[in-house]
């Protein structure tokens, strides 16, 4: 591919910073926020773009792992649920985001049944809250350390980088 | 430590509310969630331009009287991620100065859905308490703007030091340095009156109030901010739903519901430089009557403070945490329930984690607010919110 896409991303932050946003005049505050917001986005995509397909395979790897988890904690109905959800996703073609994404959907909204417990909300086990803690507790972190470079989060001192976080994985 | 939910269920009620009741909401809030809903459709939105603001606002005007008007100096405003905002000056016949004006307006989907009638009406209830905009107009559904609308005087001051550093969007990550102690006092008496104002006396029939006594209080804004999420969700997250779960199972009762303001932090308020004195508290879009530990939770968050170099958190910027409750407890005479704190901490960062991977998803995905882009951003700091539901409810 050529040029190739990380070029690209440079050429445009650059056009931006030295063309584009200097002859926007200052009192365009919401013009030049935005044309900001573009090159932080640029930045960010560039930082993320050649491993994206991996994190959102991690991140159905690690739903599907706690739908299993539950499926094996929980009673019907919930369970018929969490397993149909597996079944159906189980040969999802991790090549593509867009079929994980389809499959994190799916999965997603028979672990939410699960956790609400149905029409009469039944009861959580403390095995089975623990369960969806830890995945939380991955997920949010996998999430924050995706996105460190908006700069936005109060402790990203403390998070390691997204290439880390993927070996580790 | 982890909820037992298996014991819950054996727990006998404490009040005649039922948790899982998602009808139990103020009416005009579920009003404005069934018309999300319905218009989310009609997008994508574009921003308006200040040819089609002047005939927006001509139309308004000429409703209220037939006398010949005149729109001019028409200038869109930056600051916030919700409503589209324009300042302008009204001239009427022989007023060559005019009347310098905002126009303050619902994008087809905003990061949050309110009402603009609530905010007129906060407006005016506090205007001779705190330094607010006064309410020069409003169309609280869009008959005559085309999109609900309220027309503010226009105030002068800034949000953040002009000199300062940390700038962000909405305020977040500001430095006030040496002007945190003339703006901290000024805060807390804002909160203090807040909570102290009298609202069973004020035309505020927007709102409803939730029954003394009772986890109504809690229950409604549950019930608002989970609807938001279902309504809005994109994809789902397995921590809403647990989070969702937790807070109708733990909702603390609330002995006297107050006016709270709802989202008193940096960036919501603004003065002037050098005297910094307060010119305006901004933002009152999410205000209802609630339980006030929801608003020192709001305050308190770790996105809406910042860090002196010593490593001391800074509640909104201004005053450490400590301080903050003491001087809050003082003013307001309300004492501080640490229980009641924590569960509004939880539920303030769900409703956080709602707005940024909720609302301001599905409205950047429908392309329907001015600022998309500005949604996107603020949702990729959705996981900071995630991971401390998840903290938070391992502790309490």
């Amino acid at each position: 591919m050529l040029p190739n896409i990380d070029l690209r991303i440079g050429n445009l932050v650059k056009a931006l910073e030295q063309v584009i946003l200097p002859a926007l005049p200052a009192s365009q505050r919401l013009a030049r926020d935005q044309v900001r917001l573009v090159i932080g986005h640029l930045r960010m995509l560039g930082g993320q773009w050649k491993t994206a397909l991996r994190y959102e395979e991690i991140s159905f790897e690690e739903l599907a792992a706690l739908a299993r988890d539950l499926a094996e904690l929980v009673e019907e109905p919930q369970q018929r649920l969490l397993t149909s959800a597996l079944k159906e996703t189980a040969t999802c073609d991790h090549s593509s985001i867009d079929a994980l994404e389809d499959a994190n959907k799916i999965l997603g909204q028979a672990v939410d049944m699960t956790i609400l417990g149905g029409e009469d909300h039944r009861p959580l086990s403390r095995a089975a809250s623990e369960a969806v803690l830890e995945y939380a507790l991955r997920h949010a972190r996998r999430e924050r350390i995706w996105f460190q470079a908006n700069q936005l989060d109060p402790d990203r001192a403390e998070l390691p980088s997204i290439a880390s976080m993927l070996a580790t994985a | 430590m982890v909820t037992d939910m298996a014991k819950v269920r054996t727990t006998p009620a404490i009040d005649p509310v039922d948790i899982w009741d998602r009808d139990q909401i103020e009416p005009r809030i579920k009003d404005l969630l069934d018309r999300t809903l319905r218009d989310r459709a009609r997008g994508p939105y574009a921003a308006k331009t200040d040819i089609e603001v002047i005939a927006m606002l001509e139309r308004h005007f000429a409703s209220e009287s037939p006398a010949p008007i005149e729109i001019v100096d028409v200038a869109r405003l930056s600051g916030g991620a919700s409503k589209e905002q324009f300042a302008f000056t009204l001239r009427r016949a022989g007023d060559i100065e005019g009347e310098r004006l905002v126009l303050r307006m619902d994008p087809l989907e905003a990061i949050a859905q309110t009402c603009r009638g609530r905010e007129a009406q906060v407006h005016r209830a506090f205007q001779n308490i705190l330094p607010v905009a006064p309410v020069r107009s409003l169309d609280a559904d869009g008959d005559l703007i085309g999109q609900p609308a309220i027309i503010l005087g226009y105030v002068h001051g800034v949000t953040e030091p002009t000199q300062g550093k940390g700038h962000g969007i909405s305020g977040i990550g500001t430095h006030f340095e040496e002007w945190a102690s003339k703006l901290a006092p000024q805060f807390l008496d804002a909160l203090a009156k807040v909570h102290r104002f009298d609202w069973h006396s004020a035309d505020l029939s927007y709102f409803a109030a939730p029954e003394p006594g009772t986890r109504q209080a809690a229950i409604w804004q549950v019930n608002w901010w989970s609807r938001v999420w279902w309504d809005g969700a994109v994809q789902p997250v397995a921590i809403m739903a647990y989070a969702e779960r937790w807070l109708r199972e733990n909702a603390p009762i609330c002995d006297n519901p107050v006016m709270c303001h709802s989202d008193l932090r940096l960036g919501n308020f603004m003065f002037e430089e050098p005297s910094g004195q307060f010119t305006a508290v901004l933002d009152w879009e999410l205000a209802h009557i609630g339980d006030f530990h929801e608003d020192l939770a709001w305050s308190m968050q770790r996105l809406f403070g910042t860090w002196t170099d010593g490593g001391e958190f800074l509640v909104s910027g201004l005053i450490p945490r400590a301080q903050f409750l003491s001087v809050y407890e003082e003013l307001s005479g309300n004492r501080i329930d640490p229980v009641k704190l924590r569960y509004y901490e939880v539920l303030n960062a769900y409703k956080c984690a709602v707005i940024d991977l909720g609302q301001a998803m599905r409205a950047a995905t429908e392309g329907n607010s001015h600022q998309d882009i500005v949604l996107t951003w603020l949702g990729s700091a959705g996981g900071v919110f995630l991971e401390q539901l998840v903290t938070m409810m391992r502790e309490a």
